[in-house]
């Protein structure tokens, strides 16, 4: 008892990180709408500043450095953390989210994504890869509560972040900026007529979240030390967190947050002992909470939304495929000539572009198309590929086979997940599935009782005796086993012009537009998500087998949640609603073309996470609605302007609304 | 009073310790217009919502018979239960001619299939056209539906209910921001519809329209209703009077 | 017009649409304190578009608005807003996720319980509804909030589009002249749409008529409400005066 006792207090230290992550996740949500995924890697920039001085009393900016003499006292040194943190929050509004802040609220999640890869990607170049130790602000100490001595400081931690967290609870309930800021990521336009600038609110918001989130850190990471992976990804709990709340209580996340903080400590506590079955030692402390909070969730959701829910993501215009035979033609010429001019790196280069072109066509169907984001498809993708393994090597069952049953295994999965996209919607679904693609991750393809350290081998395919391989001696992309993805990718893309250019694909954007009026033409909103996510499922299912393929056998760092969030990004930058924006995302993507090239021309080396965070941003803010609508908007642009012969007509005219934010 | 039609007995919604809808029951047969009138917050909205299944509600709702009130929404609709939206509720992204095209031809797996390997071509593009027609907006059909005026997206909606082809039509303020003009074309087209068949339940607050136009007129007032009988016994019924015109209404107004 | 003292909001040979096209041209009005103008038309005739136009929403393509006095120039839509002039557009610019109460405390800079309470004296309704989030509530109910928190904000101009949507015929007999009482005692300059022709011009001053995005006809509104025919006449065949602005002797 005693020790259980003393394990839910340590908890409080990890739990004091999820309020101050927590608190800002919802202030800056209510403020603009956008669910920050560089909440967690903002907060650890300040935190990083701070230690820095304290270990060797360098000051250390993005670019350049000062150094102390001596190491400054340690108020001055969390002082010059906050204040760093203040200032990144400034320039990460006015800099990067202020640009898009027009654009649909997707473009600015990915921005999020972004900012998030630049971050970590900083941190590691300035202050190295390894945990580095934090001094404690707070004194250590303990007290004896029955008979049982409990640390203070992780005492003290949380009750510092308690009152911090209620006083921006006071500030959004009690003062009219705070309700204003509330009322402007609903409807900027009637807060802007009110008299409100919805834009000077948001930055107010997002450098209170940055500040919160920095001071938390700061405490918290001198229980565990700072290190760049974790407290990047801390974010996603923090995100459980919110959900619990509802995006909307921060009384409630205030209280989540402790709560999971001492639970993943208990756990912590429970899978040392003897009883505990070894099978489930990995992952519990991320499994269990994503089940509750889905529970949660799915219990209060509602099968259609209610009057007057808003309308929760808006997403860029579709313009509807037609399956052109020409333009066709010449892109599979264009795709064998680029296979067959190339060879080893360059020509793998070329392969995975095509396989990560699916992985985003998987996106288009599902987000561009059913408006629903799934976090999860490089877990659907991993599911096949895991699949894919045992049916090779383990049961040996044949190459077509082999990949069509690996893929519906994915769909299953799909399918799975879309049972609570039948009541939880928009951002709170996108936080689900990331959860449920970390929970997967940790607690299956983490797992080594479930899949071994040692990788999970994949047999070459064959196809009536042709080798489909993709190594042979020192070739490293043998052209048949390229040509095979090729053509594989051509059926699928083909198949999905048919379904997005059919009744299908209308009634998706049916769906997508509004749900409530969509049940009312006649569809059956269920039915039509679980449509949209077993073919989305079935597409990323072969996209992971190809990976497999393509590696010869898998690991789970094969299929991480961040390299996920990272073909979300590109496949939104490409163009989340297009054939064509599916292609600039493979060509894009990780480990593809441009990939091949920079580090193949350009020696990029450890540059290279900086550079293609950067290159994110950077693309975000030219082109918010993503590569290929931007130059389908200049193209049309420019048919109008050749087409318009005599004076323009004088109403009515053809071209878009503007983009002013409103509901709808 | 024959089987046909859309006939609620009982209808009661409460949303909390509001009673929305008290016990309502309302009779729309076949080629009739019945007007739904009362005031601001009356339950009107709530009673439509009730019908085609987007609010929970105790009581028997039976269309050409058979109890619907069981069903989710989408079935509601296939059985020939359409209603159009006093917020409009469009698929903005959709043109126009593909808002209804929706509502035409719905999805399932079956679709899927064919989608993929016999699709279908623009064959059945009358049903839109003529549903286009019928509320005069033939020209706008290639139009990004949230490009439209407001009447203009009233309108769609009205186009969009009728597309899947139905018995009863429920009509929320279908004409709200409509000038004169445009309205009492809008009266016309109204008549002609149940003409052609279905029974239609018609709300607004533009009394030259309902007034106008409706066999039958039923009031709403707290949930309740107050009143029901022809147009010519509502214009001076002193309850709705009090509780709705303010003064009476005489037989033609703007 | 006469006895009109300086303009609070003014437009001269205004010109504005969407994507560089006009979707009005030449409009020239002006409303003083205490003064209230219909501005009147057929569906489409642009007059959204010359409101949006007047509190900077809309890009001007030509012309002027001049805000108190002074050119309205670069300032952004929420200057103009905290200047003093206040639109209800027609979706009613509300907050589906705010409860009636918040928007009551948004609206008002300081809280003020003596206006507050002369406000809701006219929409009684709203007083039941104090913790009602704004996106549960009836058609009718919205905009009655929508009127109810831009009178609250103590405006200078207010501008109401489609000010009658949606509102029950009692409702409107009412309001229409309590608003106009409520701009008379404040000296509130103030500018209607509607498509009710007669009971917005029972309560004007003036009435502009636009059609196909020109001013067609304007004049004292009871001179227009006697001459009812000129009005059809407006409101069909803008062409007869698509060149020669008709306006009737005051
Ligand atoms: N989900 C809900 N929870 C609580 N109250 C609700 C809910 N939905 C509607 N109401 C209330 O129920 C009452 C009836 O609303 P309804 O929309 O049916 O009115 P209506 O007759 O259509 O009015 P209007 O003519 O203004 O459109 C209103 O007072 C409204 O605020
Ligand atoms: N966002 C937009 N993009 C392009 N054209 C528009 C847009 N909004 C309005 N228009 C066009 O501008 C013209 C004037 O529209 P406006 O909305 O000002 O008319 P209105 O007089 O307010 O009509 P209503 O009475 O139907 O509200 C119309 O021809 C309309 O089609
Ligand atoms: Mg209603
Ligand atoms: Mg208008």
């Amino acid at each position: 008892m005693g020790t259980f006792l003393q394990f839910v207090v340590l908890g409080l230290g990890l739990g004091s990180i999820y309020i101050g992550l927590g608190t800002g996740l919802l202030l800056v949500h209510r403020a603009t709408g956008i669910i920050n995924f560089a909440q967690g890697a903002m907060a650890m920039w300040g935190a990083y500043v701070f230690a820095q001085l304290r270990v060797d009393g360098t000051l250390v900016f993005p670019i350049g450095s000062i150094e102390f003499a001596r190491r400054p006292p340690i108020e001055v040194a969390a002082l010059i953390g906050i204040l760093t943190a203040f200032v990144l929050g400034l320039v990460v509004h006015y800099l990067v989210f202020r640009p898009v802040r027009h654009a649909p609220v997707l473009a600015q999640v990915v921005v999020s994504v972004a900012v998030m890869i630049t971050i970590q990607a900083l941190v590691v170049l300035r202050f190295g890869p390894n945990n580095i130790d934090v001094a404690s602000i707070l004194p250590e100490g303990s007290i004896s509560v029955l008979g049982t001595d409990l640390p203070t400081r992780e005492i003290i931690m949380a009750a510092i972040m308690v009152v911090l967290a209620a006083a921006v609870w006071a500030y959004l309930r009690f003062t009219r900026a705070g309700v204003a800021t509330r009322a402007a990521s609903e409807n900027e336009r009637a807060a802007v007529l009110m008299g409100f600038s919805p834009d000077r609110l948001a930055a107010v918001a997002q450098v209170v979240a940055v500040v919160l989130g920095t001071i938390s850190v700061m405490l918290g990471s001198s229980l565990t030390g700072l290190n760049p992976d974790n407290y990047t990804l801390l974010v996603v709990p923090a995100l459980a967190v919110l959900l619990v709340a509802r995006m909307e209580s921060i009384a409630v996340v205030v209280v989540a947050a402790l709560l999971l903080g001492a639970f993943q400590s208990v756990i912590g506590l429970l899978v040392t002992k003897s009883w505990w079955p070894v099978w489930a030692q990995s992952g519990l402390d991320q499994v269990i909470p994503f089940a509750v909070v889905m529970v949660i969730l799915f219990v209060q959701g509602k099968r259609l939304p209610s009057r007057g829910s808003l309308q929760t993501i808006r997403l860029p215009d579709v313009s509807i495929p037609k399956l052109k035979p020409v333009p066709a033609v010449i892109l599979l010429v264009l795709g064998v000539a680029a296979l067959s001019f190339t060879q080893g790196t360059w020509r793998f280069g070329v392969t995975t572009s095509i396989i990560v072109m699916l992985l985003a066509l998987s996106y288009v169907v599902l987000t561009g198309y059913l408006g629903q984001i799934s976090l999860a498809q490089g877990a659907f993708a991993g599911a096949a590929g895991f699949a894919l393994s045992k049916m090779t090597s383990a049961w040996g069952v044949p190459f077509p086979l082999s990949l069509i049953l690996s893929a519906l295994v994915a769909t299953a999965l799909g399918m799975l997940v879309a049972l609570p996209a039948f009541r939880i919607r928009g951002a709170q679904l996108a936080i689900i599935t990331i959860a449920a693609a970390l929970a997967i991750e940790r607690f299956v393809f983490n797992n080594y009782t479930l899949s071994p350290p040692e990788g999970n081998p994949i047999a070459d395919a064959t196809l009536f005796g042709l080798n489909l391989g993709v190594r042979e001696g020192r070739d490293l992309a043998r052209i048949s086993f390229s040509v095979m993805v090729l053509v594989i990718a051509a059926i699928l893309v083909w198949v999905f012009i048919r379904v997005a250019s059919g009744d299908t694909g209308r009634t998706f954007l049916a769906v997508r537009a509004n749900e409530r009026a969509a049940a009312s033409s006649g569809i059956d909103v269920r039915k039509t998500k679980l449509i949209g996510f077993a073919i989305s499922a079935f597409i990323a299912g072969i996209a992971g087998c190809l990976i497999g393929f393509s590696r010869g056998q898998l690991s789970a760092e094969s299929f991480t949640v961040f390299a996920g969030l990272q073909v979300l990004a590109v496949a939104y930058l490409g163009g989340i609603t297009s054939v064509g924006g599916a292609i600039v995302a493979g060509v894009l993507g990780p480990l593809g073309i441009v990939y091949t090239l920079l580090r193949g021309v350009f020696d990029l080396g450890e540059y290279y996470a900086l550079i293609s965070g950067l290159g994110l941003i950077i693309t975000a803010i030219l082109n918010p609605v993503g590569i290929a609508g931007a130059t389908r908007e200049q193209v049309a642009w420019v048919r109008r302007r050749l087409s318009r012969s005599g004076p323009p007509p004088s109403t009515v005219p053809d071209a878009p609304a503007p983009k002013e934010p409103s509901r709808v | 009073m024959s089987d046909k039609g859309l006939h609620t007995k009982g209808l009661t919604v409460r949303y909390g310790g509001l009673v929305a809808n008290d016990s309502v029951t309302i009779d729309v047969d076949p080629g009739t217009v019945v007007g739904l009138i009362g005031p601001n917050g009356a339950g009107k909205t709530t009673f439509v919502d009730a019908v085609t299944g987007f609010t929970a509600s105790a009581g028997e709702i039976l269309l050409d018979g058979t109890r619907i009130d069981a069903l989710p929404p989408h079935e509601r609709r296939t059985a020939g239960l359409s209603r159009t939206w006093q917020s409009g509720e469009l698929f903005g992204n959709l043109s126009v001619a593909e808002n209804l095209l929706v509502a035409a031809r719905a999805g399932g797996w079956r679709t899927l299939v064919r989608d993929i390997f016999v699709p279908r071509r623009k064959v059945s593009d009358d049903v839109v056209s003529r549903a286009l027609e019928v509320v005069g907006l033939a020209d706008v059909a290639d139009t990004l539906a949230r490009d439209l005026t407001l009447g203009q997206q009233k309108l769609v909606g009205v186009a969009r209910a009728l597309a899947g082809g139905a018995e009863v039509l429920l009509l929320d303020e279908p004409a709200a921001g409509l000038d004169s003009m445009e309205s009492r074309a809008f009266a016309a087209r109204v008549r002609s519809i149940a003409d052609s068949g279905p029974g239609i339940l018609l709300i607004d607050h533009d009394m030259s329209l309902v007034l106008g136009v409706c066999d039958v007129v039923t009031v709403l007032e707290f949930g309740k209703q107050i009143f029901t009988g022809t147009p010519a016994e509502a214009r001076t019924d002193p309850t709705v009077v009090a509780a709705y015109l303010g003064a009476p209404v005489e037989a033609s107004h703007a | 017009m006469p006895e009109t003292p300086e303009p609070l909001l003014e437009t001269v040979d205004l010109a504005a649409g969407y994507n560089g096209v006009p979707a009005i041209r030449g409009l020239s009005m002006s409303v003083g304190p205490g003064e209230v103008v219909a501005l009147l038309g057929p569906n489409g005739a642009g007059k959204t578009t010359s409101l949006l136009a007047m509190v900077g929403l809309v890009p001007l393509l030509g012309g002027e608005v001049r805000v108190l006095g002074a050119p309205l120039g670069r300032r952004r839509p929420h200057q103009v807003a905290r200047s003093g002039v206040l639109l209800v557009p027609d979706d009613r610019g509300i907050f589906y996720g705010l409860t009636v109460r918040e928007h009551l405390r948004l609206a008002a800079r300081r809280a003020d319980p003596e206006r507050e309470r002369q406000v809701l004296d006219r929409f009684p309704v709203l007083r039941n509804l104090d913790s009602r989030r704004a996106g549960l509530m009836s058609g009718g109910e919205q905009q009655m909030l929508a009127i109810a928190k831009a009178l609250l904000a103590g405006p200078k101009v207010l501008i109401i589009d489609e000010m009658s949507l949606g509102l029950a015929p009692k409702i409107v007999q009412e309001m229409l002249p309590a608003i106009r009482d409520l701009a008379k005692e404040d000296g509130i300059g103030l500018v209607l749409v509607e498509q009710h022709i007669e009971l917005a011009l029972s309560i004007a001053d003036r009435g502009v008529i636009l059609n196909h995005g020109r001013v067609v006809l304007t004049g004292a509104a009871g001179d227009l409400l006697r001459d009812r025919h000129l009005v059809e006449a407006a409101y069909f065949g803008a062409e007869q005066f698509a060149d020669t602005e008709g306006t009737l002797a005051g």
